[in-house]
């Protein structure tokens, strides 16, 4: 979590008046303010001392609830349906584009560090799939040209606010 | 006065050019039922619930009126309303078009519940997946707050005093059995309680609690305007009201709508009103019906069926979460259910053995018959291990694995009978 100072997590955790009852929001903002996507070490540490709850309640936290992660994610996280619904609905198609284009398995990241393609249970948008989700931007209803467009307009920089 | 037909939940939804303001909401009849229900005797309005017949729309079907009136007549001085708007159900993106294009019905809602129970404090539990929807019901939050239809004295009746915290979930399914949900807000992980006690006795914080999910209460304030009986007219005398369904799969017009409960479900697959009929050229195959949870039914015995609790009840069907997700006949309905497998494989918290084990040992089978390498009495070990589960289960997640499964085994037996290879011996062993 390099990218956010001591000053802007201490924001997020007063936001909610570092209140122990908000321990999933504290850590839910927290990641999602972070470029690499997850909650390290010291940052859990710093939190647990905050909210007054040991080091270990905190990481139950996170290994529990699917979208906290203990570990660096991509630069970009795509996030592709799993469910019956858009399964047979054309999704095998946006895993089996990614996994061309990038060269990497689900839950894979690429060399560059860039991408990281994961299923999720379900993103509410399964009257749109073929999609892909960026953090909170659903790219509907894709065709196999705009899946690699995509992925070069995320390399180019083209979406600098996901 | 409401009639059938007529839009009743989205009625406010395109029409409001910013959905969390408050003034123009209530230029569209937006507190119309929080302005009444305060003038109203509090037995009254759960005469009122009872009469509209409101079956809890987060999936269970528990009557609204009698959920309410067991918390009303639990003492205590502190009790609390929660909104469950983690919407887990994969096919249900109903709750997000709630909060979405009118969030202040909800808002409307849950602080009629706040008076009702002299509750100080609600809570919405969202799913962490709609970081959007957060911003938005966090400024309609906000506005009514300004609008001091929440904060202290609400409405300017001294001790009306009520607020509503938002809590983001985080991607675990099982955080919307209403017990789990509640040991999340506590900034537990969200594994459900053994019940009893109920909730209504011992909830949140060990207080008595209400959960209703967010189209719930979205009804309140319709039913609370429009009277039970008005609100019951909109759909059947089993079931009141309107129902929002998200239509995916293989039908032309994915999407959501509002359909009066008793509608033909043939006008809901085929008119060009709703689903408009195959996307594929295909047959339309099977449905599945209210979320992953729910049973299946084949498209070709429902001709006469009506989209009511009632009539899908006859029928063997729910309409659960509002999900109806439609296949053609390209779909094996091993393939389906594999996938339907996954999910519960995954989702299981792990409380209880039997449904932490079995969703797997389930998964392994459907892998199996789906390789077309099941052998004789493969399929008697599937229906045991689907019934163990089912009966040795904690909470709603283990217990309705096997729902979906065995409405599979009894519409399609010859699609499993093609999976298993009768040249192989008998299993003589058996593995549990
Ligand atoms: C595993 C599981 C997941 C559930 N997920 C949801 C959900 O996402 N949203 C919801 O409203 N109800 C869900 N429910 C149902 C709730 O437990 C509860 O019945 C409901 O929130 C009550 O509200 P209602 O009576 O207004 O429907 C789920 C139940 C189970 C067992
Ligand atoms: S039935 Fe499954 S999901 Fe429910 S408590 Fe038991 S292990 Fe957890």
């Amino acid at each position: 979590m390099a990218n956010i100072t001591i000053k802007e997590k201490n924001e997020i955790i007063d936001r909610y008046h570092a209140n122990p009852e908000q321990t999933l929001n504290i850590l839910v903002d927290l990641q999602y303010a972070s470029t690499d996507g997850y909650i390290d070490q010291a940052t859990a540490q710093f939190i647990a001392k905050r909210l007054g709850v040991t080091e270990t309640r905190i990481y139950e936290m996170i290994s529990f609830y699917a979208i906290l992660k203990e570990e660096s994610q991509a630069r970009y996280v795509l996030k592709i349906c799993n469910s019956a619904p858009c399964h047979f609905s054309g999704e095998p198609l946006v895993s089996r584009s990614l996994k061309e284009i990038l060269g990497v398995n689900e839950n894979e990241i690429t060399d560059d560090g860039m991408f990281l393609y994961h299923g999720i249970p379900c993103a509410g948008a399964c009257f749109q799939s073929p999609f892909i989700k960026v953090k909170d931007r659903v790219f509907p209803n894709l065709t196999a040209e705009q899946i690699s467009q995509l992925i070069s307009d995320l390399r180019a920089g083209r979406y600098p606010a996901l | 006065m409401v009639v059938r037909n007529q839009a009743v939940l989205t009625a406010r939804f395109n029409k409001l050019q910013d959905p969390t303001d408050v003034e123009t909401f209530c230029q569209l009849g937006g507190y119309a039922g929080l302005r009444k229900v305060v003038e109203m005797n509090k037995v009254d309005v759960l005469d009122e619930l009872d009469q509209s017949v409101l079956l809890g729309r987060g999936g269970a079907a528990y009557p609204v009126g009698k959920k309410w009136r067991n918390l009303f007549y639990a003492e205590s001085d502190t009790k609390y309303i929660v909104c469950n708007a983690d919407e887990g159900e994969p096919g249900t993106f109903k709750d997000m078009a709630l909060i979405a294009n009118d969030p202040l019905a909800i808002i409307e809602g849950m602080t009629i519940a706040g008076y009702v129970f002299n509750s100080q404090q609600g809570y919405i539990y969202i799913r962490g997946e709609y970081r959007n929807m957060h911003r938005r019901l966090r400024q309609a939050l906000t506005n009514a707050r300004k609008a001091n239809f929440l904060g202290e004295n609400i409405l300017g009746i001294p001790g009306f005093n009520y607020d509503i915290k938002i809590i983001s979930g985080a991607g675990a399914y099982v955080c919307g059995e209403s017990s789990a949900l509640l040991n999340s807000i506590e900034g537990k992980t969200g594994r459900p309680r053994v019940k009893p006690p109920h909730l209504a006795e011992v909830g949140l914080y060990l207080k008595p609690t209400l959960v209703n999910n967010v189209e719930s209460y979205a009804n309140i304030p319709v039913i609370i305007r429009e009277g039970g009986a008005a609100f019951r007219a909109l759909g059947t005398d089993k079931g009141g009201g309107t129902k929002l369904v998200c239509l995916t799969g293989h039908v032309k017009n994915r999407g959501l709508y509002e359909v009066n409960l008793g509608t033909p479900l043939h006008d809901i697959l085929y008119s060009e009103k709703y689903g408009g009929g195959s996307s594929t050229g295909r047959p339309l195959k099977f449905i599945h019906f209210g979320g992953q949870s729910g049973p299946i039914g084949a498209v070709e015995q429902l001709d006469d069926v009506a989209y009511s609790y009632d009539d899908l009840r006859a029928n063997e069907l729910t309409v659960g979460s509002g999900a109806i997700v439609v296949m053609d006949d390209s779909v094996s309905i091993i393939d389906y259910l594999t996938v339907v497998a996954e999910f519960f494989a995954h989702e299981s918290c792990g409380k209880c053995t039997p449904c932490r084990i079995g969703t797997m040992r389930i998964l392994e089978l459907m892998e199996k018959f789906q390789r077309k390498e099941a052998i004789p009495g493969d399929l008697e070990i599937f229906e045991t291990m689907l019934t163990h589960v089912t009966e040795l289960s904690a909470c709603g997640l283990g217990q309705s694995v096997s729902v979906s499964m065995f409405s599979g085994l009894r519409l399609f037996p010859e699609e499993f009978e093609v999976a298993i290879n009768r040249q192989t011996a008998d299993q003589k062993e058996v593995i549990w």
